[in-house]
């Protein structure tokens, strides 16, 4: 397939949302790109780097949100377009930047994409990107399908260049990951030419100083900035309208809630009643025009997605306008119509309007629901979530659970962000204890390291990864080793931001144009900082372990890292170290002595247990040859023979 | 004899704090692993029986069916079990000053014997390493001497024994404190249908009142002192009532009442002084620490005895009576003391759930009724 930048203006192509914004920044003319890997925003950053080179980009996996935002917008104050990309909980990290950002303004168009994952789909939080604009009192854009989501991005620029400040784009996953058929637009031709003027009139936006201050009258331009915006997004096209002229209900939506609304409004045959308002100009609220639509219904159902912000922001603009367009009923969050956390879809939203209408509704016949149920329950084997076969992790985990079991003090795992966050679960061992944010592990271990003199006697560890180690653990890491909290951090290197799909990071040798990078050694880093260091292969699982038991019984910060790559990493695939086989004669199966430790408990998908005979047995499609069974194994069943090449 | 699973034993002496760290349901598994001197179950076994309950000397032990396996014979609650003979014993000219010995050198002695006639090929023994006591399995005469000398610690060297087995040996000696031999003794009734044959040749009790646990004993010591200086640990007659440390920089002495601090929960409920389960058993000579206190129970032990004494290894003595009488009582104390402890905890023949030991009720009556305990009778080891 071509790439992006190459198709022709007219041309109509399946897109998934995310190239379709990287499409719209193209075609807006983007030179620089920068962001940090997190689902749904991931696929953005790396189409652009596809395209990097023969467009002349700079594209960039960040160290993290926060500088990406900063990398970004210095391209815009040199005057370039620029284009910032994180999923929502980075814009938490960004925030700070962000703030000082929208006081100062922007020159060339800055966009800040921020993806949300409504229902936690590939996340640990539903947290929301909307309320950022409001807070920060920059504009949002919220496109409602694939080909909006085109337009949107390369119209956000404009906006942008117009308004002299940043703009919030928010996607969310149903529209990041959907595909749908783009027509194409024309790419800009703009020259890309670089240069930061800064030695005009100190307070002049476009040519003194970049800053914030003087606070109060920047505060009041970019409020002047936001009546602007104001404006535009009364006569927006990206807001529109599809339904009655006096509706029975007004569904005021949007982003991909408009296509539920749609959705749900056509099974329910209530297009004769129902008026459906999209909003693509969220913030601020284009006024006149929600004010327009509100005074031609009596009834309002806010669909949106987990909090409801936009039924808050009409709920008020109602108030105001009460005298004027008479008193709404509202339904939405508020009211109980519709869920407050979780995804949106249009069972939910045919769940409010038959309520709300009064049309009865059944989706699945009850009979139906109930034996498929049932059938589904027999039927289907219990698959918990799991480490993929040679999973680094799982060995990791392993040694981890088997040096906190063995001292046998009740020690436990800090944790954050990564496909380890999996060891909450069976699958790692249920080693976990505390899940938060990126960096968040080492943070909350620094604070339990120092809880001994309230009698906490536990050993205390934290998990991140390699990437999350650049990204997040730094500042904990030097909090901890500076107040000699006792900790042990261990560092489960992979060999790249494996989660999100092998993106690079400091920790490696090419960025994300595949340009050589210069690699940070983690292990030199932590030592440099006044850390004990250690290195082991998780593989080597007797190593491991008493390695952790040496750093665990000593004062102070030790750091252990565990660095084999990811088995899916694009080193690995195909290859195979060791040939496994089992030794049926050998395997104790069931029996005291064993009770298939090996399926059971490490539980990796390349072991099966034969049930009709009683062993285990390799599935040697899926095992990768990682050969951890091996020593997992107390008879010494399982045998590893050194793989010929492959 | 209820057998139950790793759960249970979790549940019932793990979580109780009643372990005391013998080692018998350490290596036969995966699952439960000793580290520094305690023992934990590593990930959930969901089996209904496991050999790791029914080695446990805290889990339904059933004294008269370990009594009949060894030293044969039904448990009677005597204070000092079933023997055969008592005597005084101490390295031979054979074996003398060949190891520091903590008393005279009879175990030491009688391994190497049997060692040497090939009576066993393999010896389960307690090495130690700082203060942290290492099951070991030797072969040969150099091993058994670098066992040498008491360790104080409780340690689970009935894992050596699973060691020994896993290695292929089948006649196997093993030196053990009451728990251990108890252990052991469940592990030779097989009640799970394991073993083809016993592999256990010889087994040698050591007298014990208590052990340390060895994580608990390393925070009580002052700090100077290092695990490794460490060379040998003594409890001196009374009235001395101290604990003392040999050390390459000299003697610490600990007051004993902060040595009893490290005492697990599961010493105190422990009936057997003299490790009654056994072929002979060894002790030090109260006010004679030259010699050892030596009990033959079984024909094995006697035989064993006997040719150690006439080939050179062993010198033997007769015992003066008072002081035979002297240990009975404080073997009934302990047994009286540890019966009541155990009824008190609901451990003794409890009719609902988990009991540590069963026994019939005469013989608790007897043991209840003979050694009443008396404030202030000793402890020592």
């Amino acid at each position: 397939m071509s790439h992006l930048h190459e198709e022709r203006p007219g041309t109509r192509r399946l897109c998934m949302g995310n190239e379709a914004i990287v499409r719209g920044a193209l075609e807006a003319g983007v030179a620089v790109a920068a962001g940090y890997p997190g689902t749904p925003s991931s696929e953005i950053i790396e189409t652009l780097s596809e395209s990097a080179e023969s467009e002349g980009l700079y594209v960039e996996w960040s160290v993290n949100e926060k500088v990406a935002l900063e990398v970004a917008s210095a391209a815009s104050f040199a005057g370039l377009r620029a284009l910032a990309v994180m999923k929502q909980p980075g814009l938490n990290v960004a925030s700070d930047y962000l703030l000082h950002l929208s006081g100062s303004g922007t020159r060339g168009g800055m966009v800040l994409v921020s993806a949300d994952d409504p229902g936690a789909l590939s996340s640990v939080n539903e947290g929301e990107t909307r309320p950022y604009a409001k807070l920060m009192e920059v504009p949002l854009l919220e496109p409602g399908d694939v080909q909006e989501a085109r337009e949107m991005t390369a119209w956000a620029f404009e906006l942008s260049e117009t308004l002299r400040n940043v703009v919030l784009l928010r996607t969310v996953t149903r529209l990041s990951h959907a595909s749908g058929t783009v027509v194409m637009g024309d790419v800009q031709e703009t020259e890309k030419r670089a240069r930061f003027t800064h030695d005009g009139f100190i307070i002049d936006p476009m040519e003194g100083v970049v800053m914030s201050p003087p606070v109060e009258w920047k505060h009041g331009q970019q409020q002047e900035k936001l009546e602007k915006a104001r404006a535009l997004f009364e006569t927006s096209p990206f807001n529109t309208y599809e339904g009655p002229e006096n509706p029975e209900l007004l569904i005021i939506t949007s982003s991909v809630c408009g296509l539920y609304s749609r959705e749900a409004v056509s099974l329910l045959k209530a297009e004769e009643r129902v008026g459906i308002l999209k909003l693509g100009t969220t913030w601020p609220l284009p006024e006149a025009l929600v004010k327009k639509h509100l005074a031609s219904a009596e009834k309002v159902l806010v669909v949106e997605e987990v909090l409801p912000f936009l039924e808050g922001e009409i709920k008020i603009l109602a108030a105001e306008s009460a005298g004027e367009i008479g008193v709404k009923q509202f339904f939405g969050k508020k009211e109980g119509n519709l869920a407050s956390t979780g995804e949106m879809n249009p069972d939910r939203v045919v769940g409010a309007l038959s309520a709300i209408l009064e049309i009865p509704y059944e989706g699945l016949e009850a009979a139906y629901a109930q034996r498929a149920t049932e059938v589904s329950f027999m039927g289907s084997p219990n698959r918990e979530a799991t480490f993929c076969p040679g999973c680094p992790h799982r060995a990791s985990f392993w040694s981890i659970n088997t040096a906190l079991s063995m001292d046998n003090r009740n020690g436990f795992v800090c944790g954050d962000i990564g496909c380890y966050s999996m060891a909450v679960l069976p699958a790692g061992f249920s080693t976990l204890k505390t899940l938060h944010a990126m960096g968040s592990g080492t943070g909350v271990a620094s604070g339990f390291g120092k809880l001994s003199p309230f009698g906490m006697d536990q050993p205390v560890l934290s998990v991140c990864g390699d990437s999350t180690f650049f990204h997040s653990i730094l500042p904990p890491l030097a909090n901890a080793i500076h107040h000699r909290a006792n900790l042990t951090l261990v560092v489960l290197d992979n060999s790249g931001t494996a989660m999100t799909g092998f993106q690079p990071h400091p920790g490696l040798g090419v960025d994300a144009m595949g340009s050589p990078a210069h690699s940070i050694d983690i292990p030199t880093v932590c030592k440099a900082m006044g850390a004990r260091v250690s290195v082991a292969d998780p593989f080597e699982v007797a190593t491991t372990r008493e390695t952790l038991f040496d750093l665990m019984d000593q004062e102070g910060v030790g750091v252990l890292v565990l660095k084999q790559a990811c088995a899916l990493s694009p080193e690995k695939k195909r290859t195979k170290a060791w040939e496994m086989s089992v030794d049926e004669s050998a395997c104790l199966g069931e029996t005291c002595g064993c009770n298939r430790l090996c399926t059971r408990v490490f539980a990796c998908p390349g072991l099966v247990w034969d049930k009709e005979k009683g062993t285990a047995r390799i599935d040697e499609v899926v095992c990768t040859g990682c050969g951890v069974c091996a020593d997992i194994c107390p008879v010494g069943a399982i045998r590893r023979d050194v793989a010929e090449s492959v | 004899m209820e057998i139950r699973g790793g759960m249970e034993l979790v549940r019932d002496v793990l979580d109780k704090g009643l372990c005391v760290d013998c080692g018998g349901c350490v290596g036969l598994c995966p699952y439960f692993r000793s580290h520094k001197g305690r023992v934990a179950m590593l990930f959930d076994c969901n089996l209904e029986k496991g050999r790791c309950h029914a080695h446990c000397p805290r889990a339904e032990v059933d004294l008269d069916a370990v009594s009949k396996k060894l030293p044969g014979g039904h448990y009677t609650g005597e204070p000092a079990g079933r023997f055969l003979r008592m005597v005084k014993a101490r390295a031979g000219k054979k074996m003398a000053g060949r190891a520091s010995y903590q008393n005279g050198g009879t175990v030491s002695s009688l391994l190497a014997l049997a060692l040497d006639t090939g009576l066993i090929d393999a010896a389960a023994l307690t090495d130690r390493k700082g203060l942290m006591p290492r099951p070991r399995v030797v072969t040969d005469v150099a091993g058994v001497l670098a066992c040498a000398s008491s360790k104080y610690m409780a340690s689970p060297t009935v894992a050596a024994v699973h060691e020994a087995v896993a290695e292929g040996f089948r006649r196997i000696a093993v030196v053990g404190t009451p728990c251990q031999a108890t252990s052991v003794g469940q592990m030779r009734c097989d009640p799970l249908d394991r073993s083809e044959t016993d592999p256990v040749a010889l087994t040698i009790g050591l007298f014990c009142t208590w052990a340390l646990d060895a994580r608990l004993f390393s925070d009580l010591i002052p700090d100077g002192v290092a695990p490794e200086s460490v060379t040998g640990m003594d409890v001196p007659p009374p009235p001395a009532s101290v604990f003392s440390l040999h050390t390459s920089n000299g003697t610490v002495n600990l007051p004993l009442e902060t040595i009893r601090k490290a005492i697990p929960d599961g010493c105190r409920v422990c009936p057997d002084m003299t490790a009654e389960f056994t072929d002979l058993s060894v002790g030090a000579m109260e006010g004679d620490t030259s010699w050892n206190l030596l009990i033959c129970r079984t024909e094995v032990g006697d035989a064993l005895v006997e040719m150690a004494v006439s080939r050179g290894y062993l010198d033997t003595t007769p015992m003066d009576p008072a002081q035979a009488d002297r240990l009975m009582e404080a073997a009934a104390v302990k047994k009286a003391r540890a019966m009541e402890k155990a009824r008190d905890e609901g451990g003794l023949n409890s009719e609902e759930g988990a009991s540590m030991f069963r026994l019939a009720p005469a013989v608790v009556d007897k043991i209840m009724g003979r050694g009443a305990p008396t404030p202030g009778a000793r402890e020592e080891r």
